[in-house]
């Protein structure tokens, strides 16, 4: 079955890179972006049962200082990817800090604290993040090759970095997983007493886990600026990071795709039918609902967390 | 000196307030080990009933006991479809619904009550203020306090002191052991959760005529909620009020000295609490991996 | 809950409809293809309520219109930012892209005028910032083609400054504000006219945005015994300020000025009730401003509501595209022709005469001050005491 995936998207991506309108690519590309996103947080949600409601702000924060060093210092590619994974895992690394020690509602309680911690951070210090307003004035990408900067010019561009970054990030997740790291974090999730006994230190590894997520969250954010050349508080916002989780399900826990499908549905929905009625929260909640309950699997493939607690 | 003691006052209606926010939440987490984050939606819907009660011209006294009874059997409508199924599942897939379902009934109460913000019309008693030592308190806000502490001190006693509490922790624990008593576990988690709904009703009536109510309210009450449950520590209620006082606190006098840092320094207390007491305040010890 | 007869789909039956009949019976006009004129306001999230007064006065303005601007049917394409500058983003674009509107208008929110303005100059769009008052866009970031059809947070924070020191107290005052970029501005130019004005303020009290409790700073005011108190507050937290000033008994005691957003007519003062009595507000929109007469007849008929400000912004921006759109004879193709159509003379609106500088397109308004007395109905009603004319921000320069 994924292998026929992959065959599908591949000649799709192809077709919408070459001709795709801006609008589409732009589109494409942020469903991409944040996809990416939604991915990491699948690993700690999906694979390691740590809900986290502060992910956005590893996601957004790693925006915030891509998008200004792209103000203050030029927007080239690699120093701007550079800085959000940075950024996402140095976030990370406080948010696990203070989080790891607990599980479950207490997990949950702290990663919202600290997330909204960045979000008030980003909403008062108003001469450097803009306050509510945000910053704008966001310049384009630009790519220095051997010397020379190179502008390629904007939607085009843009997805087929998103495109990159998504792919990039996949394979690392994969083989994340398949790693003895990911594996102990898997068993985390369904022995952890047994785990510990084993030696592992359950802990560190949530710690790890959530490091590495925060780095692709991080870089997934590093780009983020540059879709819509604004960046504003409210991305940072932990109902943001309710919102990923809302596209996590909707796609499918613990399948990584999912996350893709899942976000992308969320926006479509979002995009499309707020023109023909005004209660599409409530069909997102309807389907969400329907999705918890008959579908626990999301719109992808067999989930884990059907099991009784 | 007046000063200091009106903040006090102030403080200590808030944490009332939060402690209202908290109860039906804690409730159900600490009996029935059940995440609910419909516990908004009860409140704010308990808020409109107060308010579409208030300007009825029925007996103004009645607004809260309404409430309650409204929220109440939203719940126990709830509890048979679909919370039953979740009351054994993990935390994850209870959170999950229950966001789920908050997010509908907020925008169906906004379809019902409307996107505006209604205020509730109060009865001329509950207007005035006492003066204590020169400075203004209101009478609204000294009834509040008092409903606090005699609520609580009611559930207390009642869950904490009398078999019948004793029967729902039990049905937790050890559901088919109290079955083979003869007891019908499955009416009994239904009641637990419309009492937790009503009570939930009953803070929004309480509140309302502080807060007012209007569409997003369900969500900052949710988050009040859980960080004073949190804090205070699940499985009792001294840790509900524990974590109230100590939030209504922060919060309150954060705005007194530093207000433009307040919501910072009150998240930045919240976590440096739980990093040095990650149980909560006022917690059993549990055994953590 | 006033139902929406004007469903996108209505509106597109509507005009369609109206279209047909016109083609069918006037003699053939050139250009009978409608016209798409976009509203991205809020419908969902923490401006709702104002973003569906705003869509209900543009709607009552393309009804009042016939349905038709410039000779040619309209069709309105409404959109919901959700509060958000992303989604609102996302919207625009959407709105440009695939819908192909000739105009835009709306927006609620600072946050997202400031966001989109950079993808509306790129696309060349005429666009129309209905209600969002932030200074910036009448300054650093202004842009040729985006108008703004309402007062700057300037304007509000200096006639309230000059109204207090000429008529309330020249010291011995103090500032309540919520804590954000919208609180800062207001709070920040009451504060700079008053001191030039030779005034003097006292302490200025922040509160974070979404307060519940404002006992602590009530209790502050109590203390201080104030001449007066400046605040800013919008939407729930107005409403709340306002009754719990009422509950601290301050409301007698204290004279409480602010921008007209503390004391709307159709958001707050159905919510506060008498706790909005006595208060004095600055503001562009008035329901007893004469100009308003027969659009607040028109629209306490259609909603039962007196109009606050979201309405008549909704409103006034259908006045302004229609007046420019008559003006290019339905054509807003040639963007250069349809902006000098637009500055050229001022536009007859419901909240008066208004002109835009030509340096930034903002408009040069009548700013209205406003005393909370009680109408005929018992009601708190907005009162025009007094009016400064033609207030000017002072723009890039200043």
């Amino acid at each position: 079955m994924r292998t026929h995936a992959w065959l599908l998207c591949l000649p799709l991506a192809g077709l919408l890179a070459l001709f795709g309108d801006n609008y589409h690519l732009r589109f494409v590309a942020e469903i991409l972006i944040t996809g990416t996103a939604v991915m990491s947080l699948d690993i700690l949600v999906g694979q390691g049962r740590l809900v986290s409601l502060g992910h956005a702000a590893l996601f957004g924060g790693a925006a915030y200082v891509s998008a200004l060093l792209a103000i203050h210092a030029g927007a080239g590619l690699v120093p701007v990817l550079l800085a959000g994974i940075v950024t996402g895992m140095l976030l990370a690394l406080v948010m696990g800090l203070v989080a790891t020690r607990s599980v479950d509602l207490f997990f949950l309680i702290l990663t919202l604290v600290v997330g909204q911690m960045v979000y008030e951070l980003a909403f008062h210090w108003r001469t450097v993040t803009g306050g509510a307003d945000g910053l704008r004035g966001i310049p384009a990408l630009v790519l220095h090759l051997g010397g020379e900067a190179w502008k390629p010019t904007g939607a085009r561009f843009l997805f087929l970095l998103a495109a990159g970054l998504a792919l990039v990030a996949y394979l690392l997740a994969r083989s994340f997983l398949a790693a003895p790291i990911g594996r102990a974090l898997v068993a985390s999730r369904e022995q952890p007493v047994r785990l510990a006994a084993l030696g592992y230190e359950v802990r560190r590894l949530r710690l790890l886990a959530m490091l590495f997520a925060g780095g692709i969250a991080g870089a997934a954010g590093a780009l983020y600026p540059f879709v819509n050349l604004y960046v504003g508080p409210n991305l940072v916002h932990w109902s943001m990071s309710a919102t990923m989780i809302v596209m996590l399900v909707l796609g499918g826990v613990g399948t990584l795709h999912g996350a893709f499908v899942g976000t992308g549905l969320y926006l479509l929905v979002q995009t499309y039918l707020s023109s023909f009625t005004d209660r599409w929260q409530l069909l997102i909640g309807i389907l969400f609902v329907l999705i918890v309950i008959f579908l626990p699997d999301g719109i992808v493939r067999p989930g884990w967390w059907r099991r009784q607690a | 000196m007046g000063f200091y003691l009106i903040q006090t006052l102030n403080a200590l209606a808030f944490s009332v307030l939060l402690m209202l926010c908290g109860l039906g939440l804690s409730l159900v987490l600490s009996l029935m080990n059940f995440v609910n984050l419909t516990h908004g939606s009860s409140y704010l819907f308990g808020s409109y009933a107060a308010v579409v009660w208030l300007g009825s011209g029925a007996p103004w006294w009645l607004a809260v006991p309404a409430a309650f009874l409204a929220a109440a059997l939203a719940g126990l409508l709830l509890d048979r479809f679909p919370f039953a199924r979740f009351y054994g599942r993990n935390h994850l897939a209870q959170v999950l619904l229950t966001y789920g379902l908050s997010v509908m009934f907020a925008d169906l109460m906004r379809l019902g009550f409307g996107a505006e913000i209604r205020s509730p019309v109060l009865p001329d008693l509950l207007r005035g203020v006492v003066f204590v030592l020169g400075m203004p308190f209101p009478i609204y806000r000294i009834v509040l306090i008092l409903a606090g502490g005699v609520l609580s001190l009611v559930l207390w006693y009642l869950f904490d002191r009398t078999i019948w509490g004793a029967v729902v922790r039990a049905s937790v624990a050890d559901r088919r052991m109290v079955e083979t008593l003869g007891l019908d576990t499955r009416r009994v988690f239904a009641l637990v959760m419309a009492i937790a709904a009503g009570l939930g009703g009953l803070s929004g009536a309480l509140g309302v005529g502080m807060l007012s109510a209007y569409p997003g309210l369900d969500e900052e009450i949710l988050l009040h909620a859980l960080f004073v449950v949190v804090l205070g520590g699940l499985g009792t209620f001294r840790g509900t009020v524990a974590g109230a006082l100590v939030l209504g606190f922060a919060m309150t006098f954060a705005r007194v000295w530093l207000p433009e840092f307040a919501g910072f320094l009150t998240l930045l207390a919240i976590a440096l609490l739980l990093v040095l007491r990650p149980d909560g305040l006022v917690a059993p010890k549990l055994r953590q991996v | 809950m006033r139902p929406n007869p004007l469903t996108r789909r209505g509106v597109l039956l509507g005009t369609a409809g109206v279209a047909l009949a016109a083609h069918c019976t006037a003699p053939a006009v050139a250009r009978s293809t409608p016209l798409r004129i976009g509203l991205l306001t809020s419908l969902s999230g923490p401006f709702t309520s104002l973003g569906e007064s705003m869509r209900a006065g543009l709607e009552l303005l393309i009804a009042d219109a016939g349905g038709q601007m410039g000779g040619r049917p309209v069709e309105l394409l409404v959109e919901d930012d959700g509060g958000k500058p992303e989604e609102g983003l996302r919207k625009v674009r959407k709105l440009i892209a695939q819908d192909g509107i000739d105009v835009l208008g709306g927006v609620i929110s600072a946050g997202v005028a400031l966001a989109i303005r950079d993808v509306v100059t790129e696309a060349g769009l005429p666009t129309f910032i209905s209600n969002a008052s932030a200074n910036a866009l009448a300054r650093e970031a202004a842009s040729p083609l985006v108008f703004r059809p309402t007062k700057t947070s300037w304007m509000l924070g200096h006639s309230g400054a000059l109204w207090t020191f000429q008529n309330i107290a020249k010291d011995g005052g103090l500032t309540v504000g919520a804590d954000y970029a919208a609180g800062r501005e207001y709070i920040g130019d009451f504060v700079q006219t008053f001191q030039e004005q030779g005034g003097s303020v006292g302490t200025q009290l922040w509160t974070p945005l979404g307060t519940t409790d404002f006992s602590p700073i009530l209790t502050t005011i109590a203390a201080e015994q104030p001449n007066f108190v400046y605040a800013f507050f919008a939407g729930a937290d107005a409403v709340r300020f306002l009754q719990q000033m009422q509950e601290y008994q301050l409301q007698d005691l204290v004279k409480l000025i602010g921008p007209g957003a503390l004391f709307d007519q159709e958001d707050v003062v159905p919510a506060a009730g008498s706790a909005a009595l006595g208060g004095i507000n600055t503001f562009q929109q008035s329901p007893t401003a004469p100009a308003a007469h027969g659009f607040v007849e028109a629209y306490l008929k259609a909603g039962g509501r007196l109009p606050g400000e979201a309405s008549t912004a909704g409103y006034v921006t259908g006045q302004v595209i229609r007046a420019g759109l008559e003006a290019v004879a339905g054509d807003p193709s040639d963007r250069e022709r349809f902006r000098q159509a637009l500055l050229e003379q001022p536009i007859e609106t419901v909240i008066g005469p208004m002109r835009f500088d030509p340096r930034n397109n903002q408009a040069v308004l009548d700013i209205y001050v406003n005393e909370l007395v009680a109408g005929p109905d018992g009601q708190p009603l907005n009162t025009v005491v007094h009016t400064f004319p033609a207030v000017q921000d002072p723009g890039p320069a200043g």
